[in-house]
């Protein structure tokens, strides 16, 4: 792993830059929200093309369905529970629906905004975003494929969610990784059992399986960066080849990424899953690692978890 | 305007009705009521004032026309139809499953229509978007909306109207169907959204009230838009609901009619005096 940090946000703005500079169908939405987003620079870099409307994600969703009707590429990068539960029916009716090519990004995702609590905490949008046919949600791991997701975002043509936190992230990649939409990527192989995880506690993941491999199990990793279209080959091969499968999400357990591969393995291969995120109440506020912690979702937590999982046959 | 323009579009108005009707018994019940009050609206706008043209529904550079009270989509497929947007088959497809033309209208099963609405609330925003998009390619396209009066109790419209007098989009023109009523009772009742026009004004809006039946009006005002440069045009058209029924005329309860038989035949009977009205007109005029 290589361990330069590098700030979630900035990553996404500047690429989000530079694929402005590249397409010029490319429009910015803020509501009061760009430069927190890592937009700061966007307005004064393309002012024709950054739209302030204010506190109003509502209306904001509404406006970039119309836009994107006359063959614009709207970006709107606001508060994760903003974006996608307030404004649910204009995700739904306006981007969905009418199928429009938005790109919502929801920043500060998870419990990542920690201290602010669950108003502010994202942990139902892959559960409730999941639910609209058509739109592509992506949760990426490390700095280098939130770069590559959002080339990938705006080549896609259609509704998209994109979630991001906002603690710094270790860059988990070298620059060449072979990325794309819909592909799941296998960090490390092994046989004992997979060990699958999504968005800003990947770093956490490889560190949990590092642990066991220390411990003698086996361990096949696996970054599952879009939660929609979900990777099925990858799932099911890893079900058929290992037949055990931990997942791990800063989400709830609820309709989150373990839902997504449960309903796959459960219709097609069932096999032992163990789903590791928050249950059914509101999470706490605090320091976010020590958040994290409170969930289990800490690198020795995980492979706890794991072990027992593995003990009870 | 030349009487005889106004006679021809008030001809329209009538098929229109009739093929609201047509609707109807098609799928024996509808959002009639609403439908009705709007029918001069849509028939000055698709004939006399937007550029459309049916060949090429997805001309970049049209008029476009947001239906944000989605329920009154009887009458957008009345228009559309008459237009030659589709044939007047589909209009008998109404009801039934996979029909073209559902309960509110889907932009992905029939051309002209440009947006899915039928949640209240959603039209103005989407409206809005056009208008920034048309402004920043250049086009000298307008985006007409129309919007019920019930509607209006959706918070969300309200940040539409903010975001629209910010940005400015003098390309951008809303009718508010003004009928008065709503589901449960009269709309000021229900939820008052008076002083109308003060609320719009205060938003940053430049405000017109008309009488929403009347063809001149509807023409000679849109053709004044917008009516401030840099400000988005609203024209508060004061409309009579379920307009053209003569047992229905102004009844909250004909929002949503399941039409009885005999409803049908007097709903008939009284389109039929409508056309010997205009009959009467046309001779007096001379033709």
């Amino acid at each position: 792993m290589i361990s330069e940090l590098k700030d979630p946000r900035k990553t996404f703005g500047e690429a989000i830059i530079e694929a402005a500079a590249i397409n010029p169908n490319i429009v910015v939405l803020s509501a009061d929200s760009s430069a927190g987003s890592g937009l700061g620079d966007f307005p004064k870099k393309f002012p024709d093309r950054h739209f302030e409307f204010g506190i109003m994600e509502q209306g904001v969703t509404g406006f970039a369905s119309g836009l994107a009707t006359t063959g614009k590429i709207p970006v709107f990068a606001a508060i994760a529970p903003f974006v996608t539960a307030r404004n649910f029916e204009m995700f739904r009716n306006d981007l969905g629906y009418m199928n429009q090519n938005v790109k919502v990004i929801g920043r500060c995702a998870g419990l990542t905004y920690d201290q602010l609590g669950p108003t502010h905490h994202s942990i139902d949008d892959v559960a409730i975003i999941r639910t609209i046919p058509g739109v592509t949600i992506i949760n990426p791991g490390d700095p280098v494929t939130i770069k590559k997701a959002v080339h990938a975002i705006i080549k896609h043509v259609g509704p998209c969610y994109m979630k991001i936190g906002n603690q710094k992230m270790p860059v988990l990649y070298e620059e060449d990784i072979d990325y794309r939409l819909g592909k799941g990527i296998v960090i490390r192989e092994g046989g004992d059992v997979a060990l699958i995880g999504t968005g800003t506690v990947l770093s956490k993941v490889i560190a949990a399986a590092k642990l066991l491999e220390e411990s003698g199990v086996s361990v096949r990793i696996i970054d599952i960066h879009t939660i929609k279209p979900l990777d099925r080959e990858l799932i099911l091969s890893a079900a058929r080849e290992i037949g055990k499968i931990v997942t791990v999400e800063e989400h709830f357990i609820a309709g989150g990424l373990g839902s997504a591969i449960s309903e796959i393995c459960s219709q097609e291969y069932p096999v032992k899953m163990k789903m590791i995120g928050i249950g059914d109440h509101y999470a706490s506020n605090g320091p976010y690692e020590e958040l994290l912690g409170k969930y289990g979702l800490q690198p020795d937590q995980i492979k706890e978890t794991v072990i027992k999982f593995l003990d009870n046959k | 305007m030349d009487k005889r323009e106004i006679l021809k579009l008030e001809y329209i108005a009538l098929d229109i009705r009739r093929d609201i009707l047509r609707l109807i018994r098609a799928g024996e019940a509808g959002h009639s009521g609403g439908a009705l009050s709007s029918v001069e609206i849509l028939t000055a706008l698709f004939f006399n004032l937007l550029h459309i043209d049916p060949e090429n529904p997805k001309w970049p550079d049209r008029d476009r026309f947001v239906l944000s009270a989605g329920h009154k989509c009887l009458v957008l497929y009345a228009a559309l139809a008459e237009r030659g947007f589709f044939d007047k088959s589909v209009l008998d497809t109404y009801g039934a499953l996979d029909s073209r033309i559902p309960g509110h209208p889907n932009m992905h099963k029939l051309p002209g229509v440009e947006t899915n609405t039928g949640a209240l609330g959603h039209g103005l925003s989407i409206a809005g978007g056009m208008a920034i998009g048309l402004r920043l390619d250049k086009s000298p396209a307008k985006v007409y909306v129309l919007m019920g009066d019930g509607e209006l109790a959706e918070g969300s419209n309200w940040e539409a109207a903010s975001a629209s007098a910010m940005h400015k989009l003098d390309n951008l023109i809303v009718f508010v169907d003004r009928n008065k009523l709503q589901i449960s009772g009269p709309t000021i009742e229900v939820m008052s959204y008076e002083p109308l026009d003060e609320r719009w004004r205060s938003f940053g809006w430049s405000v017109r009230i008309i009488d929403g039946h009347d063809l001149e009006a509807i023409i000679r005002n849109v053709k004044h838009a917008p009516f401030e440069k840099g400000k988005p045009s609203v024209i508060i058209a004061d409309t009579l609901k379920s307009k053209g029924l003569s047992f229905a005329e102004g009844k909250v309860s004909y929002h949503y009619w399941k039409a009885k038989p005999e409803e049908m035949e007097q709903a008939e009977h009284d389109l039929d005096n409508i056309e010997k009205q205009l009959k009467a007109k046309m001779e007096s005029i001379g033709l």
